[in-house]
């Protein structure tokens, strides 16, 4: 099936959804709701959005070049740097490192979702653990994050304690508290962390001057995924490149802020595996943190989008996430518009960029055009104006280029 | 490639009609002049008013929606590209086939007779291009029929010059934009000058060159994307409402962050479109019964969901000159 009719049949079964509808709206309206607040309260965040927008957009101008030196800087520092072309050779790479009947302890990443990495781990025959909160009921689920920040907003707590009682046999009493399933989920997750063999991140940032990775969170997840066990791997799109280890903080701190998360719980700096020279002064890789510092850079259609005078701009995009709190559309819908891993206005882009414009441009005639998205974006990305180009691409083909 | 969607058939319509007929629904075009003929407009001038016929366009694509909303879901193309056929090369069929409300089609000439009133009042006289009035093609636009679009984008321009304008004046968002910020880029030598009914409005209403009257004490306004968001046409219309009278009530988004009526999305999703108007008509409802809305679009949009029994009004519905002596508002 297509993939318009396929979003068209799944966005009619949820449309009459009333919790989904309430959930979706309730979360939308806080987000839009706090985010000026924010920028308000906080007056330099514009001034760093700024200064992001123009950080990413001389990366995006020189990809090849500063892939290159967050590369070698990565090696510097005592890392391995991997560049992946695809999403299959992403997954090799990661499969190579990890190897077969370990332990796996994730931390939230569209990246991941994007290359299928979760299943393709469990198919190696490893046990995999997903640690956000959100994204652990979506791994319980088995179905899509419904938004790049807060993945699980679909979902009742009566859903929840289901899922809990189904899946990981926890016994939640009828009526529990959200504070009670998340306690039971942190005892649960605590002897996945203790006992992992490999843990995977995303990457908020990397600095191709440092090889640093920055990454931001509040459950606290990402400390214990990049800290306790002895390999980490993070994985990250080669858009995430910035010049400086400065940049890259500016970009967690913005990308924080438009989410509506701010100041963030936690912001992790990540400059190769852990290291000591307490003992006589002798340099020994590996202490309290992890001994290997593995990252995978993905392309994935990436760099071909840098060149793409229609996709080029999406390249600057942070994943806050706001074009999605604010698009009427996506407050309707959640990520069931975008495609399979993305979602929203952002979404439909992305797909276009990472599996071709085929699969996203009929998706692109569900955009209103009404420029909510173009108003709220932190880097300015003309999601719209993109979205109209990809909707004459679909046109055009529909019509045997008798548009 | 999705070979034979009722999306495609519906492209290729609204294409075929536009192209042919000069309207994305094939209907005489006296449906779209007539509102003219009292007022005795002159044909020729250099300030036209051109309508882009979307006012008068909106019952009948309305009823063509209400069509659409039952395919919704249905793959029965093959029939509805031979009945597309047909009906573009007999426009009179296609009035009576989608025969809309009377009572709608009667208002959309009410408010484009009003607005034309509201003009000659402030001392702007205008002339009219009647058969001339051709749909600007915009769905096309939006749709991503560009190069259907780039041929009527030019031949709409050729007949408002053989008009003799060097200034047109609009009435909606959509017609506005397209004219003032889209037209530029596809029509050679584009030299119109764009202006919209509510600018002039309102500065003739700033400088005292006319006296308005409101129909109705308060409202909530409801701001078109297009106007909040690519024309910046924001205090324009809430200045026509205070001078005439209308206490203006802010919804909870507004503005520049003013919410979407859904109609872009209706002749792809009906169903999607209704939800989001119903989610828009709920805020407005939190402050008035009554709703001011500025465009055709969203005025068929969210009358179309209105389960609220709110009272929608067009600006031009609520607006009026006062003549001297003519009495006090009610
Ligand atoms: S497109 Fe802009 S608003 Fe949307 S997620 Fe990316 S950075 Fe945020």
């Amino acid at each position: 099936m297509d993939p318009l009719s396929k979003a068209l049949g799944e966005i009619r079964r949820v449309l009459d959804d009333e919790f989904f509808q309430e959930s979706v709206k309730r979360a939308a309206g806080h987000a839009e709701e706090k985010v000026p607040d924010i920028l308000d309260s906080h007056p330099y965040l514009k001034e760093l959005a700024r200064e992001v927008r123009r950080v990413k957009e001389e990366v995006i101008s020189n990809l090849d070049y500063y892939i290159e030196e967050a590369m070698k800087s990565i090696e510097r520092i005592g890392g391995k740097a991997y560049l992946a072309s695809d999403a299959s050779e992403a997954r090799e790479i990661v499969g190579r490192i990890v190897g077969r009947g370990k332990l796996v302890v994730m931390s939230k990443s569209m990246t991941a979702e994007e290359i299928g990495l979760r299943e393709y781990l469990e198919s190696l025959g490893n046990e995999v653990w997903e640690t956000d909160l959100g994204q652990l009921l979506i791994q319980l689920e088995g179905g899509k994050p419904m938004h790049s920040v807060a993945p699980a907003i679909h979902l009742s707590r009566e859903r929840v304690a289901s899922l809990l009682r189904e899946k990981l046999g926890f016994e939640v009493p009828e009526g529990a508290r959200p504070e009670d399933m998340v306690r039971m989920v942190r005892s649960f997750l605590r002897s996945k962390f203790e006992r992992a063999d490999v843990g995977i991140s995303g990457a908020n940032a990397i600095a191709a001057e440092t090889g640093s990775i920055v990454l931001v969170e509040n459950e606290g997840n990402i400390r214990l995924v990049t800290g306790l066990p002895p390999i980490h791997i993070a994985l990250a799109g080669v858009e995430k490149i910035v010049p400086t280890l400065m940049d890259a903080i500016k970009v967690a701190l913005v990308q924080a802020a438009y989410d509506g998360l701010y100041p963030p719980n936690y912001i992790n700096v990540i400059s190769g595996p852990s290291a000591t020279a307490d003992i006589e002064h002798v340099r020994v890789r590996g202490a309290h943190g992890p001994l290997q510092l593995h990252v995978v850079l993905l392309d994935n259609g990436r760099l071909e989008a840098s060149r793409n005078q229609l996709l080029r701009e999406q390249l600057r995009c942070i994943r806050c996430g706001r074009c999605q709190w604010e698009c009427p559309v996506w407050q309707h819908t959640a990520n069931l518009w975008g495609g399979p891993a993305y979602g929203g206005p952002m979404g439909v882009i992305w797909t276009a960029i990472t599996m071709g414009v085929d699969a996203a441009a009929g998706l692109s005639m569900l955009c209103l055009g009404c420029r909510r998205c173009d108003y709220v974006c932190p880097v300015e990305i003309p999601l719209s104006r993109i979205l109209l180009g990809l909707k004459r691409i679909y046109a055009h083909g529909l019509l045997g280029g008798q548009g | 490639m999705a070979s034979a969607s009722p999306l495609k058939a519906l492209l290729e319509f609204l294409r075929d009609s536009t192209l042919r007929v000069g309207l994305p629904v094939p209907l005489p075009m006296e449906e779209i002049y007539s509102w003219a003929l009292p007022l005795r407009l002159p044909r020729m001038g250099s300030v036209i008013l051109y309508t882009g016929a979307l006012y008068q366009l909106m019952p009948y694509i309305e009823s063509l929606t209400r069509y659409l909303s039952a395919l919704e879901g249905s793959r029965v193309s093959d029939t509805l590209l031979r009945l597309a056929r047909i009906l573009i090369a007999t426009p009179k069929l296609t009035r009576t086939l989608l025969a809309p409300e009377p009572a709608r089609v009667e208002r959309a000439r009410r408010i484009l007779t009003n607005i034309s009133r509201l003009l000659s009042s402030s001392g702007v006289a205008h002339a009219y291009p009647y058969e001339d009035d051709l749909y600007s093609g915009v769905l096309l636009y939006d749709l991503g029929l560009d190069d259907a679009f780039a041929e009527v984008a030019g031949r709409v321009y050729r007949k408002l010059k053989e008009h003799g304008a060097s200034t047109v004046i609009t009435v909606d968002p959509h017609t506005t934009n397209i004219l003032r910020n889209v037209y530029p880029s596809y029509v050679d030598g584009f030299d119109l000058e764009v202006v919209n009914y509510l600018e002039v409005l309102s500065r003739a209403a700033e400088e005292s060159r006319i006296r308005l009257r409101g129909l109705v004490s308060e409202a909530v306004i409801h701001d078109p994307c297009f106007y909040a968001r690519y024309l910046h046409i924001i205090d324009e219309p809430r200045k026509i409402l205070e001078r005439s009278g209308v206490k203006v009530l802010e919804p909870r988004r507004s503005r520049e962050a003013t919410y979407c009526c859904g109609g872009p999305v209706e002749s792809v999703a009906p169903r999607l479109a209704s939800k989001i108007a119903e989610t828009r008509l709920k805020e407005l409802a939190e402050k008035s019964k009554n709703v001011v809305v500025l465009c055709p679009i969203c005025y068929t949009n969210l009358s179309r969901a209105n389960k609220l029994g709110l009272r929608i009004l067009d600006i031009a519905e609520v607006v009026e000159a006062e003549v001297p002596g003519s009495g006090s508002p009610q």
